[in-house]
């Protein structure tokens, strides 16, 4: 009853749990057994270089590791070095050189999670993995992640780039080359001139005018863009994608993995697994304290623990448990979880 | 003991404590007869969504919850003197771009109501339980960001003014939480060292749910990876007792609230 790998994996949760750390494993477990796997990781803490032993340069390329012997691709998210991407493949300069863009691009600026998608979309089309197992930002910027689908749908919509493409008119290069395409030859409300002088009294009128070309830049590469919607399909899909939400025992918080799950209900299918790490049950089940102060202790660890299961029992399926890994080499403990990996093997 | 800061704003990554140290906290500065109040941000990013935010009391402290879109609202409605106006800027695509778009927008316009709220009561103290790690980075960046955005206007000059009061150490003091486990512990010296790159106010760890002390009464009657695991937190925190502002114990209890309580009178370092 283990999960059979997918093209696509998805490990969210929230934070602290240990999620980029079982995801890793993960990737390790399916590449033993001879899966060409891409590791992606869109959380900004950057362990997975750690984990992996990957340097500086190595952010924002799909980079070759080997660990225990096993190899698979990696790739930390740099929204720069995917906006460089996409401007090489589409041949639109601007989209890396525009000033607004790159400070849009910035590792926690806007585009994040679109790149991420965009990113993630890139690599399943180079046709180079059979799996792609993805780590997202914790909690609730998971939803970030998922909700990039929808800001690059706002983003271009039609209503939407008409009034960018009519502000544009006036002066930007960027906007006379989409008047050219003559999409945009139409007046658009009264209202957009309104809003753009009651905008220029907060924000200034520069600003307004470097914002609007940045817009325009990024859409002159909307077909990268759109691509990254066909993404969400593809993760609807059982037979493409197995989500996996983390949460620890250390945390107790179930509410919040189940939070989680009904926030993606849209995405989320029946191949869905919560994976509670940090189990301690095992460690402390055969443990007869004499001393009535760690009774204590052990009952409360005890209860804690399966207050919190019988409460994911309740809105998970498929519960895979991870023991507590005291040992302090990053090392051991992958390897320990690469190894539990396997007890789950269908 | 130095007289409170105004502005407390507890970070660190998900599942550490945040909010019921955050919460602790508020009654902490309740017990010593200062007025406080806890507060969240409800979204960071504007959607269709229907979100309200909400202000209200629970167990004696009041909990706000600020939401996004009203406070932008509320900022333009300021700015350009009309809610009617106001409510239809945020409402439109071109808004809702900008500031889901522009790095640290959403903070800017937290931050903005914060320091407002402070204003309108100079001995109200705000506890902040913000968002985790990476986010956290972004809202001490999001000013810098700002100025090179905007190189003018009137957001300009109102994120200067706030970038001061941010900035200012008697008014604001960060307060980073971790676990006592390595992994916790490197990223909150990540989290700490980011942010004292970015802003001069004082920036304190506090270890939270330390099990040493429950168990040392008699290591050798427990489980060996129990042992372990508390033996290696013990070690973790007398290598580094000079980098921690405040241990707190692990807590036997099971409710949130329960925990909260317990820790009130632990938090006096926090000040």
């Amino acid at each position: 009853m283990g999960p059979t790998s997918k093209p696509f994996e998805i490990f969210c949760g929230t934070g602290g749990v240990g999620k980029t750390t079982l995801a890793t494993s993960r990737a390790l477990f399916l590449a033993g057994k001879g899966k060409r796997i891409l590791l992606i990781t869109i959380d900004p803490a950057k362990r997975l270089k750690d984990l992996l032993g990957l340097s500086n340069d190595a952010i924002g390329e799909v980079t070759q590791v080997e660990l225990e012997g096993v190899k698979l691709s990696a790739l930390l998210m740099s929204p720069e070095k995917t906006i460089g991407r996409m401007a090489a493949s589409g041949n639109t300069p601007d989209l890396a050189s525009n000033r607004i863009v790159q400070i849009l691009s910035k590792p926690y600026g806007g585009m994040n999670e679109i790149l991420s998608l965009v990113e993630v979309q890139m690599q399943f089309e180079s046709g180079n993995y059979d799996t792609i197992v993805l780590d997202t930002p914790p909690g609730a910027h998971f939803l970030d992640f998922l909700e990039g689908i929808g800001k690059i749908r706002s983003f271009f919509d039609k209503s939407f780039v008409e009034i960018f493409a009519h502000i544009g008119q006036k002066s930007t290069k960027a906007g006379k080359r989409l008047f050219g395409l003559g999409i945009f030859n139409k007046v658009v409300s009264a209202g957009v001139k309104k809003l753009l002088a009651y905008l220029q009294n907060v924000t200034g009128a520069k600003f307004i005018e470097d914002f609007v070309e940045a817009v325009q830049i990024i859409y002159q590469s909307k077909d990268s863009f759109l691509k990254g919607l066909s993404l969400q399909d593809k993760l609807s899909e059982q037979t493409m994608c197995n989500w996996f939400l983390v949460t620890s025992v250390e945390q107790g918080k179930a509410q919040e993995a189940v939070e989680l799950k009904g926030h993606a209900s849209h995405y989320i299918h029946k191949d869905h697994y919560l994976l509670l790490n940090k189990c301690l049950e095992n460690v402390v089940r055969d443990w007869k304290p004499t001393d009535s102060k760690l009774l204590e202790v052990k009952v409360s660890l005890e209860e804690k623990e399966s207050g919190l299961k019988k409460r994911l029992k309740e809105s998970f399926l498929n519960i895979l448990e991870f023991p507590e890994v005291v040992s302090l080499s990053p090392a051991e403990h992958l390897h320990f979880l690469t190894e539990k990996w396997k007890t789950y093997a269908s | 003991m130095s007289s409170p800061r105004r502005l407390y704003i507890f970070s660190g990554k998900g599942g550490v404590g945040k909010t019921t140290l955050s919460k602790a906290f508020v009654r902490h500065l309740k017990s010593q007869g200062q007025e406080a109040i806890y507060l969240t941000f409800k979204t960071q990013s504007m959607s269709d969504a229907q979100t309200n935010g909400s202000d209200m009391s629970k167990n004696g402290i009041r909990e706000i919850a600020l939401d996004l879109e009203e406070c932008a609202r509320g900022y333009i409605e300021k700015r350009l003197n009309s809610r009617l106006i106001a409510s239809w800027i945020v409402k439109t695509a071109f808004f809702r771009a900008l500031v889901n778009m522009v790095p640290g927008f959403s903070y800017m316009i937290y931050l903005g109501k914060i320091l407002e709220m402070g204003k309108e009561n100079p001995n109200m103290i705000v506890v902040l339980d913000a968002p985790a790690s990476g986010h956290a980075l972004t809202m001490v960046e999001s000013t810098s960001n700002f100025q090179q955005i905007f190189e003018s206007g009137v957001v300009f000059d109102d994120t200067v003014k706030m970038l001061n009061k941010l900035n200012d150490p008697q008014y604001t003091k960060i307060h980073v939480v971790s676990l006592p486990s390595l992994m916790s512990w490197q990223e909150a010296l990540e989290l700490k060292s980011g942010l004292k790159q970015r802003t001069p106010v004082s920036v304190d760890i506090t270890i939270n749910n330390y099990l040493y002390p429950l168990l040392e009464t008699n290591l050798e009657d427990i489980p060996p990876q129990l042992k372990e695991k508390a033996l290696n937190e013990k070690k973790l925190i007398d290598e580094n007792v000079k980098d921690v502002q405040c241990i707190l114990p692990h807590s036997l209890k099971h409710s949130p609230e329960a925990i909260e309580a317990d820790l009130v009178g632990s938090l006096s370092n926090l000040i």
